[in-house]
């Protein structure tokens, strides 16, 4: 069964009983990358946004994130499809001047160190292929030409041309002040309140937001707001930022994503020490390392541990490494569902209530497309992509049989 | 298994005392100082190959003999490391030690940790303070120290604090005085506070001497007069300074800059001298009050600990007057040279790794996190990781930044290859 469709109604019967001259208001709450895009394409609609967030803006996943905007590293199926409208969501809004400047195209390499891991990526380049992305085969010694000095482990590589690069806070802020959304810092949400069945509003400490409608894309405090404590599970990511290798421009001609990575996206590895080695080289010069995927981690913290084991795998694959330095370690908190999918759509039973979280380690790619297709869902229109996978009914279908 | 040691961080008087305090009392110390040699900032030794004939006050001078001698009585029991960076504690509690003489960062089971790091140096921006030719005057003091040799061409020092005077005699007696020193405090406005002052006999007859050495060197000393500007003048500096009212500009080589010295608190663990392995701060780093408080700070820091551990229970009384003694001192100092802050004009550089101006700052919201700060303002994410314009960001916001949780680490760059060496003797 579909879910039931609230959002025409929303004008019609506001809590103020107006006519639809009196124009929607909606509390976004997160002002991450999905919510401050929810709330730039709500406005631009004509809507009045009131936008929060628990600390400020970027202050989860959005700001500790590396900037890959790759259908490259999606799992083939619906997310692979997802993440080329969303790139291409990019591709336009840095053409039409809302990201103008902050997003680049580059080149993203998936490269195999092993026999097996070479099974691996023709694998995952044959799903790209099939899904209609471009996929160069490219042989050692061409690779070596683009990426001078890549390890001598290095056995095979695929380059998928298309892919980009955004820094997520960069993002929010350019959507941000666009929008001219003022953000309500450190305004945590304890609860949506409901009335008769529907969202009118949210309590924020002891004060209550009155909203027509109410938008949840606060990633992983999306899941006390929600419920959803068993279905969303905090995923946490170390990462190394270097200095800089160029004084301007990235240091490397692509985004090295070493099929331990794909690995890891795809499945075939769950484990808290797992590194899914990228090498994302920053727009400054500096290279962004990454990461593990510590399962249940909701902390910030950054174990030297962990840090040392991806700079090993970093140098193994790229050796040149070792003449840059560490200026700083930062962890992230991927909000990931239990699927493995993300979680867009309208609430199975609260009417009034839109839910965008769970994007995991693809919030970055898939955020402002997300929040813009959260906003059209607010607003009673269809989303620009079938985002039935993700609708958050296959868990409360889940529950009911329970 | 042998006894797990008690790492003390730096080499410096506090360093030194509170190591050699916990050595005599017989605990196993593990002493890190990030340069060649131990004794700091204020005891900088001159490097290999260097005779130093940089004259320092005979008082200080005997403070450093008497710690060295005490360090190498109990020399058996302190396993010292130099050319050892502190990167800082990381999210298991691990104290990450960059030994940059080997190449490899390791960490240490540790009883317990005192950590005396120092005190950052502060300037107040203005426009050009980023420029080759323009340096702190600590940085001047201990380039000075290290070679045996003055900066060459002429040289004006500006800003607030007793550093200026001291640099200036130094740079004097060593063959070439500034042309001039400028204090930003107006002390004779303040006469309660500078009677005070006088009353502390150290200190006082220190400075006289800086005193006369200037006067003979005929280096005008003008209160209330501050730099305004500075920009490129072949191959030194063209720069604007304002004694009361009146503007005027001098031509010299090099500039030399000093508002005064914080602890050194950015990323350093918070202390917690009940936890399980207890941190304690010593010295300027705890609380910034000169070198004789920091020998006294890093005795009262040891002897807290052996409290703590249960070997001892000496709290010095005497350390706690001296350093209250210090305190007042510094009070008094404070008082005497206060002057009004200044907002500098748009285009002033405030962070110097990634080249953000005050413009920039302006723009971010009053209650901006520290996120926002670091990520949107681009604060602070530079090599010295906000080390040195954070206090700077502070004093223009009106508001102490705020704290990233947890501390980052590295505190300083650490070689990517390095980090990747890393040893621990934990057995998993």
């Amino acid at each position: 069964m579909k879910p039931k469709r609230f959002g025409p109604s929303l004008y019609g019967t506001n809590r103020f009983g107006m006519a639809s001259s009196s124009p929607l208001h909606v509390a976004v709450i997160g002002t991450g990358i999905v919510g401050a895009s929810a709330a730039h394409f709500l406005a631009a609609a004509g809507a009045r946004v009131t936008l929060l967030d628990a600390s400020g803006p970027a202050a989860g996943a959005t700001g500790a994130s590396d900037g890959a905007v790759s259908v490259a590293s999606k799992r083939p199926g619906p997310m692979m499809d997802l993440a080329r409208h969303a790139r291409a969501f990019y591709v336009r809004n840095e053409r039409e001047g809302l990201f103008r400047g902050l997003f680049h195209r580059r080149s993203t390499f998936l490269i195999a160190r092993t026999a097996i891991e070479a099974d691996l990526v023709a694998q995952h380049g044959g799903d790209l292929a099939a899904a209609g992305e471009r996929v160069v085969e490219i042989d050692r010694a061409t690779l070596l030409k683009r990426i001078p000095g890549l390890g001598a482990s290095v056995c095979a590589a695929l380059e998928i041309p298309d892919d980009g690069h955004a820094l997520g806070y960069e993002i929010t802020e350019r959507l941000l002040q666009r929008s001219r959304v003022s953000v309500r810092r450190n305004a945590p949400v304890s609860e949506i309140v409901m009335r008769a069945g529907r969202a009118c509003g949210v309590a924020v400490r002891n004060e209550f937001l009155p909203a027509d409608a109410v938008l949840v894309a606060a990633g992983i405090g999306s899941a006390p707001l929600l419920g959803l404590g068993e279905i969303l599970l905090p995923r946490k990511g170390q990462m190394a930022v270097t200095d800089r290798a160029t004084a301007g421009g990235p240091a490397i001609d692509g985004h090295l994503m070493a099929a331990s990575y794909l690995a890891a996206k795809r499945g075939i590895v769950r484990d808290n020490s797992h590194i899914g080695l990228v090498i994302d080289p920053l727009m400054t010069g500096q290279f962004l390392i990454g990461g593990s995927r510590e399962d249940h981690r909701g902390d910030h913290t950054t174990d030297a541990v962990t840090i040392a084991a991806i700079l090993r795998e970093a140098l193994d694959l790229y050796p040149p490494l070792a003449g840059r330095r560490v200026l700083r370690s930062f962890a992230g908190v991927r909000t990931a569902s239990r699927d493995g999918l993300p979680i867009v759509g309208l609430h199975p039973h609260r009417t009034g209530v839109v839910i965008a979280t769970g994007f995991e380690g693809d919030g970055i790619c898939l955020g402002p497309f997300m929040g813009a297709s959260a906003a059209r869902l607010l607003l009673g229109e269809r989303p620009e992509a079938d985002l039935s996978a993700l609708s958050p009914q296959r868990f409360a279908r889940v529950e009911a049989h329970v | 298994m042998c006894e797990a040691p008690i790492l003390v961080v730096g080499g410096g008087p506090a360093g030194a005392s509170a190591a050699a305090s916990l050595a005599e009392a017989g605990l196993p110390v593990l002493l890190i100082e990030q340069r060649d040699q131990l004794g700091g900032a204020i005891h900088r030794l001159p490097a290999p190959g260097n005779a130093s004939h940089i004259w320092r006050p005979a008082r200080h001078r005997r403070n450093w003999a008497r710690l060295t001698a005490r360090l190498q009585a109990a020399a058996g029991r302190i396993e010292t490391h130099t050319q050892t960076v502190f990167l800082g504690v990381d999210g298991q509690d691990r104290f990450l030690l960059d030994d940059r003489s080997k190449g490899l960062v390791f960490t240490r089971r540790l009883r317990a940790a005192i950590i005396a790091v120092g005190a950052v140096e502060t300037i107040r921006p203005f426009s050009g303070w980023e420029l080759p030719g323009v340096m702190t005057a600590g940085g001047a003091q201990v380039l000075l120290k290290e070679t045996g040799r003055p900066l060459e061409g002429p040289i004006l020092i500006a800003g607030s604090g007793p550093l200026l005077p001291a640099i200036a005699a130094q740079l004097a007696k060593a063959g070439n005085p500034p042309v001039a020193v400028l204090e930003r405090g107006r002390p004779w406005n303040a006469p309660g506070a500078l009677a005070r002052l006088a009353l502390s006999w150290a200190p006082m007859s220190e400075a006289a001497t800086y005193a006369a050495t200037l006067a003979r060197s005929r280096v005008p000393y003008r209160c209330g007069a501050t730099v305004t500007q500075a920009e490129p003048d072949g191959d030194g500096l063209k720069v604007g300074i304002r004694i009361g009212e009146v503007q005027e500009f001098l031509h010299v080589r090099h500039l030399l800059i000093h508002d005064g010295i914080e602890p050194n608190r950015t990323g350093i663990p918070f202390p917690e001298p009940d936890a399980d392995v207890p941190v304690l701060l010593a010295g300027d780093g705890r609380e910034a009050l000169g070198a004789d408080a920091a020998i006294l700070d890093g005795h009262r820091a040891a002897m807290q600990l052996l409290t703590r551990l249960g070997r001892a229970n000496r709290a010095a009384a005497s350390d706690e007057r001296g350093l209250q003694r210090a305190r007042d001192f510094q009070a008094n100092l404070a008082r005497a040279l206060h002057s009004e802050p200044v907002v500098p004009a748009p285009e002033t550089v405030i962070c110097r790794c990634e080249g953000r101006i005050y413009a920039d700052l302006a723009t971010l919201a009053e209650d901006a996190s520290a996120r926002e700060i670091r990520l949107m303002g681009r604060f602070g994410l530079g090599a010295c990781q906000g080390r040195f314009c954070g206090p700077m960001i502070a004093a223009l916001r009106g508001q102490p930044l705020p704290v990233t949780t947890p501390p980052r680490w590295p505190l300083r760059p650490v070689s990517v290859a390095a980090l990747a060496r890393l040893t621990t003797d934990e057995t998993e």
